[in-house]
């Protein structure tokens, strides 16, 4: 495609069609890396993009404002990747690791988030502006690699919505927008930036609680810690169902399979234990019960498989019944482990007739 | 122990006939060998004439339930006569294996 450029501008254009090739081949090698970033220091992100400038694009910029630069390599946004965290520290995280991986030109290098003012809202990412160093990469027939640039944008998935709308206006800057929209899009940006932070701080109460909870389970306080998900997980870590499951295993020399105890956590709250410590009695005061109604159940087997749930379910099954459940209350555990259905019935029923018969204390 | 295996459009039907103990168990993990290929295979076992299962065969069943999660697919097992799903009961599998 032809496109009306000066002479000078024609040339870049030239250039950079001639090296279409090498930023291929840099596109691939930053964002290996900037996967491969991520990945060894656990940080999540929504996506890592990146691009090549199209001809057509590069000739409009050219157009423009081709008389800013000798050459290609003066022109920095030629390859642009773009990092989209989920949270605001993360953007940081990631452009320290971007400049121990890549030669940062500081120099236009910007921070678009320190730019703003304290009293205005609007466009927040950083942009780098990098080489790919000899120690990273190098190829002695095509040394460009080193010394062309490219951009690196890093923001919060909320900032790259505001930017993504923003660009969808078709206006390049704030200037060129009527007011009163402009004045709406800085709002939304506002509202933006304070769901960020808001985030941020709801992971870091959320992280304080799951270490609080761990030490609180560590120290043994169990009655001060909730019965949820997070303590249910940290609670199981200590095994606290093995003395009771290896006993039941003697009675057959059962192999033990250790199925995950998760599934049990809607049916505890459901039968109303509150705190870890509630769990903790159900074991001290239901252990000797529970041993025994599987060794009704089991003796007169040759079974020697057992999956680690016996231990929870048995509790479970004999607190019903001390605390006067009766067949009804075994149906209605049983409904909420495995589900409504008319076995569980003939299931409840066949448990009571069962426990009927060990001597519960 | 006689196994049929039945490829259906969008799952694999397998009917399970007679006792699953030791003296046939051998034979019963070949027989089940293909339903460990395949992505996300949907699996459904109709045990309405599988007389006993001993902990041989829970072993088969496990082994097939996690190389059908490690493929993120799907184990149903169906019809189980009262003496059967016992055994399931009392050994913790039916918290492994969805019985329907």
């Amino acid at each position: 495609m032809e496109y009306e450029l000066d002479l000078h501008c024609q040339m870049i254009l030239d250039e950079y069609r001639e090296n279409l090739a090498i930023f291929e081949k840099m596109k691939e090698i930053v964002r290996a890396q900037l996967e491969k970033c991520v990945a060894d220091n656990n940080i999540y992100v929504t996506a890592i993009e990146s691009r090549i400038k199209t001809e057509n694009s590069l000739a409009g910029k050219l157009e423009l404002k081709g008389h800013k630069y000798k050459t290609l390599s003066d022109i920095t946004d030629i390859l642009g990747t773009r990092v989209i965290t989920f949270y605001s520290e993360e953007v940081d995280k990631i452009s320290a690791l971007i400049d121990k991986v890549f030669e940062v030109d500081w120099e236009n290098s910007v921070d678009k988030r320190k730019a703003l003012d304290l009293d205005q809202f609007g466009y927040m990412s950083l942009h780098y502006i990098c080489r790919i160093p000899k120690s990273l990469c190098y190829d002695a027939e095509h040394p460009e690699i080193n010394d062309f640039r490219f951009e690196i944008q890093m923001r919060t998935a909320l900032q790259h919505v505001w930017a993504t709308m923003y660009h969808d206006t078709g206006y390049k800057s704030g200037i060129e927008m009527p007011k009163e929209h402009l004045r709406n899009m800085n709002r939304l940006a506002g509202m933006l930036e304070l769901a960020d932070e808001q985030f941020s701080r709801i992971r870091k109460e959320i992280t304080d609680y799951r270490r609080n909870v761990q030490s609180l389970v560590t120290d043994g306080n169990f009655d001060e810690v909730p019965l949820d998900s997070d303590t249910f997980r940290s609670y199981l870590t200590m095994k606290p169902f093995k003395k009771l499951i290896d006993k039941i295993a003697t009675i057959n020399q059962a192999e033990i399979y250790e199925d995950n105890l998760m599934r049990y956590l809607a049916t505890l709250i459901k039968m109303n234990f509150r705190t870890l410590g509630d769990l903790h009695r159900l074991i001290k005061e239901c252990s000797e019960d529970a041993y025994k109604l599987a060794l009704h159940q089991l003796s007169s087997t040759d079974l020697d498989i057992l999956a680690l749930s016996v231990a929870l379910q048995n509790l479970c099954l004999v607190y019903i019944i001390k605390k006067g459940g009766g067949e009804v209350g075994l149906r209605m555990f049983y409904d909420a482990v495995f589900g409504q259905s008319a076995y569980n019935e003939e299931r409840a029923h066949r448990t009571f007739e069962q426990i009927s018969k060990i001597n519960i204390k | 122990m006689e196994v049929k295996i039945e490829n259906l459009e969008n799952k694999t039907m397998v009917v399970l006939s007679g006792r699953l103990d030791t003296t046939n168990a051998d034979k019963f993990q070949q027989d089940i060998a293909p339903l460990m290929q395949g992505d996300a295979p949907d699996i459904e076992i109709d045990c309405t004439d599988m007389e006993y299962t001993s902990s041989q065969g829970l072993r088969m069943f496990l082994m097939l339930q996690k190389s059908v999660t490690a493929r993120k697919g799907s184990l149903v097992m169906r019809n189980m006569k009262p003496n059967v799903k016992e055994v399931f009961d009392i050994t913790g599998f039916s918290n492994i294996i969805r019985i329907i």
